[in-house]
């Protein structure tokens, strides 16, 4: 694949990217900075992307690598209670469309939940589920087997349930 | 959709549903989307940086280079440098790198390995993959202090970074001060510039291990790694 076309095509899931590193880092402008590394880091290997795959997932296997490397020893610092479950995150709510107050709260509720998900869980469940990917290409993104993949999903939602009724 | 895959069903109390309708979504904004396409603009499309600081930069260097001649003279000759302290902040330097831009493809290492050895110079007859604290993520040759030796990345399971250099030792004399008592070997420890590092000699190369756990328990760590390299990875000099 030609350069041009490459960049081109790569630019198409600038959103879904962003919208994915929003929710690891929960931080706007580590978000931004996960996003542009992933940029680059694509740029420089896109010579071993192989035309015809799924450019989409591959570059989701780069930003989550990179968060990896680059994020997780921070949020490890961060405060953690006893379960586990990162404490005092405020949960971003920029660009959330304007709707009514209870609809608003539903988001929030929702967005706050997620964040109390672990990686391994919140990853595969945002990119199967909103991103609508394929769970075979979410396997390869999280370096796992498919079978695997399958079960954080369910245990995520499991999870994600249990959340949402503590905010009922 | 990817819910239908799993087990086939939506019987999730409408999470997945709920997701796709009501989590926020975050598009990037408009600055991170300008700065993204300045990234990826092909480096010949950009003004050149010299353009922009060409003239000043060698007006800098002229008068530097001036007085460099001036003072030359007067200056105290520098002491030898020690080898190996070149070879470890080499090794530092390296294992930075890795850090910041180190790739994490275990699937491409076996690939990798051969690559690595034939254009390294040094061989290895077993070399230490990994288990279920850490794997071999990446190697690649690599160019320090002069030497032409082979760069092995490590992961552990947590995400620290352990980087294993082995390059030809030649002259270079390990110091006996710094030397830890490990399983069976003695190698040089030390920590150095908020890195850790292990040192010793192998025939006739010198290998150095770095990593960012420093802290008395993560040395500990550190040295359990180096146990399991050291015991299963036998290098040597193919020319």
């Amino acid at each position: 694949m030609a350069d041009d076309e490459f960049r081109q095509q790569a630019l198409q899931h600038l959103d879904a990217l962003h919208n994915l590193a929003v929710y690891l880092t929960r931080n706007g402008s580590e978000a931004e900075d996960l996003v542009q590394e992933t940029y680059v880091r694509a740029m420089r290997f896109s010579h071993r992307f192989q035309p015809g795959t799924h450019l989409r997932a591959w570059l989701f296997q780069i930003l989550r690598n990179t968060f990896l490397t680059f994020y997780r020893l921070r949020e490890r610092e961060s405060a953690i209670s006893e379960d586990g479950v990162p404490e005092g995150e405020a949960p971003m709510f920029h660009d959330a469309p304007s709707r009514d107050t209870e609809s608003a709260g539903a988001h929030m509720d929702l967005d706050r939940a997620l964040t109390r998900l672990p990686e391994e869980f919140k990853t595969p469940l945002l990119l199967a589920e909103v991103e609508g990917l394929a769970l075979e290409d979410v396997a390869r993104i999280m370096d796992c087997p498919v079978g695997t993949v399958k079960s954080r999903i369910f245990r995520a939602k499991e999870r994600l349930r249990g959340f949402l009724k503590d905010y009922q | 959709m990817a819910t239908e895959q799993i087990d086939g069903q939506e019987d999730d109390g409408g999470v997945g549903r709920l997701l796709r309708e009501r989590l926020t979504r975050h598009p990037a904004p408009a600055m991170l989307r300008a700065a993204v396409r300045e990234a990826l603009e092909p480096r010949a499309a950009r003004q050149p940086w010299w353009m922009l600081w060409g003239a000043p930069a060698a007006t800098a260097v002229a008068t530097a280079l001036v007085m460099l001649l001036w003072i030359a003279p007067s200056l105290p000759s520098a002491p030898g440098i020690d080898p190996a302290q070149l070879v470890v902040r080499a090794v530092l330097a390296e294992h930075a790198r890795n850090i910041f831009w180190g790739e994490s493809r275990s699937d491409v290492v076996p690939a990798a390995l051969p690559r690595a050895m034939e254009e390294s110079g040094v061989a290895l007859n077993w070399v230490f993959t990994g288990d279920d604290d850490i794997r071999l993520v990446n190697a690649k040759p690599t160019y320090l202090e002069g030497r032409r030796g082979i760069e092995l990345t490590y992961q552990d399971a947590e995400g620290h970074t352990i980087t294993y250099v082995i390059v030809p030792g030649g002259t270079v004399v390990l110091p006996e001060r710094g030397r830890v008592q490990i399983d069976r070997w003695k190698p040089v420890v030390r920590r150095e510039n908020g890195f850790s590092l292990i040192m010793w000699r192998q025939q006739s190369l010198l290998c150095v291990m770095a990593s960012d756990l420093v802290s008395d328990e993560d040395l500990g760590r550190f040295k359990e790694y180096f146990v399991k390299v050291r015991s299963s990875t036998e290098p040597y000099m193919v020319y």
